[in-house]
């Protein structure tokens, strides 16, 4: 028991769980907004695109891969019963679990970077606030189609995801989760890492800055965006995928507009435009999910506390916007070539009287 | 007041009692007239500082509490709680403009970032309001909601001996009403005029003297007011809780859209014709053999604005109907026989 906390371990993994879903989610929104400065405030979209295919299917196809029998009428019902069934038959057959596990993601990614495809197309060529409203509202079609078709997700009853780590031994089972969860999203951070780093980073922030100027030079900037978009929303599907995989559940009331506008909080809270500050505002956000839900029955007021935290985060974001519009990590310069290494280097040169090429590609 | 409207949200309930067509037809007018009311203030909000203002669905959600407030807890009539929560959305919106907007678009604040910001408020009002709703809930007697609560009382307006279906007459003179007082302001008085040519140049305008900072404050209070006013008028008719005004955020943008962001006249028209189409539409997919729920009823405004997009991004007051009948006229010889003048196509 630590600061009232039952059980730290479980408070830590939780923490650290959802702190990799909610960095991939705001790496990819910065990659987005940060780099290109699409208004995505559709984000919740492709994160419960990727959820709902994992609820959706992951339960059924095993069953139909190992011949479990379940009756598709009752399924709303008995899907948990089933989930555990499967994840029984995980249990005994690890390599199984994780072919499904990697296929389940893939389709996930693949289905939210078409969902990408299709929520922006309509306005992708307009201006930003056309395109901005497009995704919002798309952003709510999809939950409601999910909430009222049980075929999918079972509607309002969600849905039990079955666990393909059934066969990783209990000791280690959930650091196994935290394993993978971290590891796809230091592999998301480190492919906009180095995508933000190339020329085609460069073209981003040169569409950015100025639209005109860089079709000018010969840009394809829809077809940019189109890109960009598609490349986020698959991240974004993969976050829901994981996300969808830790919980065991997916429920569609779970997936709010609400948790667009969080994602925007930790961008622009930390700094859009740079990977670290996405991440730190994913850092602070999740650290304050955390605490309230941690604490939140200790306080007594007479209204849920999350309203209260949503009231102050808007407040902040207001307040971000006006005086410290950069966020807390400030974007830096692409790196191009080091000028001050260079400058060092002419100076030694000079000293020593010999010549040096300008722009040596060392 | 019979109410056959059951909430997008809710059980989808099958209607299919006789006389229903008429139901629909009375419904679909008052749904239509709402959303007017709502847009007409986001077109205005929208043609002062070129930004969609997410919080625009808020201004009715304010409106109807306070309007509820003032019915169920000081026992005001329905129609004497329309000015107020006209006041009360109107001076919050103005306050907004002045606090938030203002100050970022005269720091040179780009579109996006007055759209997060609009974002933001419009989350800090919203779960203003739930905190609101639980505290009154907890407070108030236990008959009392303050959570999916409707005005039950038989509303009628009795005009000199003519008693008229109180939602279905109120909405539509409120909107003949803005109609008419719109048309007188921006046309015929001084400061109407001064207003469009703020609209219009802003910078030219504020040249010859014009105070575009104020017309832009009016334009907001008037937003505002107009989105509460609508916004009071919500629990005669769909069950109101916090999200009532998100819940027709979709449709308001939907409306402006379609209408062209440029235009108050299509807005109005195009008010009509999404309300008309979501209500009817949503009632024929409902019957048999589709039968599908009515929860299914956002994707019909949906599918009015991704069409628009596609088809004509700029809206109603954006196409250029001399071209398009000048078009139709070449593509079918002479079959189309309405004179028009195409001088700017030859």
């Amino acid at each position: 028991m630590v600061l009232g906390i039952v059980d730290p371990v479980r408070f830590l993994l939780d923490f650290t769980a959802l702190y990799a879903v909610y960095m991939i989610l705001s790496v990819s929104l910065n990659f987005e907004y940060g780099y290109l400065g699409i208004p995505n405030f559709g984000k919740v979209l492709f994160f419960a695109g990727g959820a709902f295919i994992v609820g959706g299917m992951t339960a059924r196809f095993v069953a139909w891969l190992a011949g479990i029998a379940y009756s598709p009428e009752t399924y709303s019902i008995e899907n948990v019963k089933l989930s555990m069934q499967v994840s029984q038959y995980f249990a005994q057959n690890p390599g199984v679990a994780i072919l499904v596990l990697l296929l389940a993601v893939v389709l996930a990614i693949g289905f939210s970077a078409l969902l990408g495809l299709l929520a922006s197309y309509p306005a992708i060529r307009l201006r930003e606030d056309y395109l901005g409203i497009t995704l919002l509202a798309m952003g709510e079609l999809l939950r409601v189609i999910a909430r009222n078709y049980e075929p999918w997700v079972c509607g309002t009853f969600g849905v039990a995801v079955p666990d393909p780590l059934a066969w990783v031994p209990t000791s280690l089972h959930d650091f196994a989760y935290i394993a993978l969860m971290l590891s796809a999203a230091f592999g998301v951070w480190l492919f906009t890492e180095q995508l933000a780093r190339s020329p085609f980073g460069r073209m981003l922030r040169a569409i950015r800055d100025n639209e005109v100027a860089a079709a000018a030079l010969g840009k394809d900037v829809v077809k940019t965006r189109m890109k960009v978009l598609i490349v986020g929303s698959a991240m974004a599907g993969l976050a829901g995928a994981l996300h969808a995989f830790y919980t065991h559940a997916v429920h569609p009331d779970d997936y709010m507009p609400i948790r667009t506008f969080l994602v925007w909080v930790m961008v622009i809270l930390g700094g859009a435009g740079n990977n670290a500050g996405a991440m730190l505002g994913a850092l602070i956000y999740t650290l304050i999910d955390r605490l309230i839900a941690q604490y939140k029955y200790a306080i007594a007021a007479p209204f849920d506390v999350n309203y209260l935290s949503y009231v102050i985060l808007g407040i902040v974001l207001i307040l971000v916007l006006m005086y410290k519009p950069e966020g807390i990590l400030p974007e830096k310069p692409s790196e191009t070539i080091d000028f001050s290494r260079k400058k060092q280097e002419l100076e030694q040169a000079k000293q020593s009287g010999r010549e040096l090429e300008v722009f040596s590609s060392d | 007041m019979e109410n056959t409207a059951k909430r997008g949200g809710g059980a989808g309930e099958k209607r299919g009692e006789p006389m229903i067509h008429l139901e629909i037809l009375k419904e679909a007018v008052m749904f239509s007239n709402l959303l007017v009311l709502m847009s007409i203030g986001l077109t205005l909000t929208y043609m002062t500082l070129k930004v969609p203002n997410f919080s625009h669905g808020d201004f009715a959600t304010l409106g109807a509490y306070a309007a509820y407030t003032l019915y169920k807890l000081m026992g005001a009539g329905i129609v004497s709680t329309v000015p107020v929560a006209f006041l009360f959305s109107g001076a919050v919106a103005l306050m907004l403009y002045y606090v938030v907007f203002r100050p970022l678009w005269k720091r040179g604040a780009g579109i996006v970032v007055l759209m997060i910001a609009s974002i933001a408020l419009e989350i800090a009002i919203r779960s203003c309001v739930h905190i609101y709703a639980d505290v009154m809930t907890a407070a108030t007697p236990p008959d009392v909601f303050f959570r999916g609560f409707m005005i039950t009382e038989e509303f009628v307006l009795n005009i000199g001996g003519l008693v008229l279906p109180g939602l279905l007459t109120l909405s539509t003179l409120m909107v003949v009403v803005l109609v008419v007082s719109l048309y007188i302001l921006l046309t015929k008085t001084k400061f109407g005029i001064a207003m469009r040519a703020a609209i219009e140049n802003p910078s030219l305008a504020s040249t010859v003297g014009i105070n575009v900072d104020l017309v832009y404050a009016v334009s907001w209070f008037l937003a505002g007011g107009l989105a509460g006013a609508a916004g009071a008028l919500i629990p005669l008719y769909f069950p109101c809780d916090p999200e009532s005004g998100w819940w027709f955020l979709l449709r308001i943008f939907t409306v402006t859209i379609l209408g062209g962001l440029s235009g108050l006249w299509g807005t109005i028209v195009s008010g009509y014709i999404v309300g008309f189409s979501e209500v009817i539409g949503i009632y024929l997919l409902s019957q048999p053999p589709l039968s599908l729920s009515t929860a299914y009823r956002p994707a019909i405004a949906l599918l009015i604005l991704v069409i628009t997009l596609l088809v004509a991004p700029k809206g109603l007051s954006g196409i250029e109907w001399d071209q398009v009948m000048y078009s139709l006229k070449k593509r079918f010889g002479g079959v189309v026989s309405v004179g028009v003048g195409d001088s700017r196509s030859s």
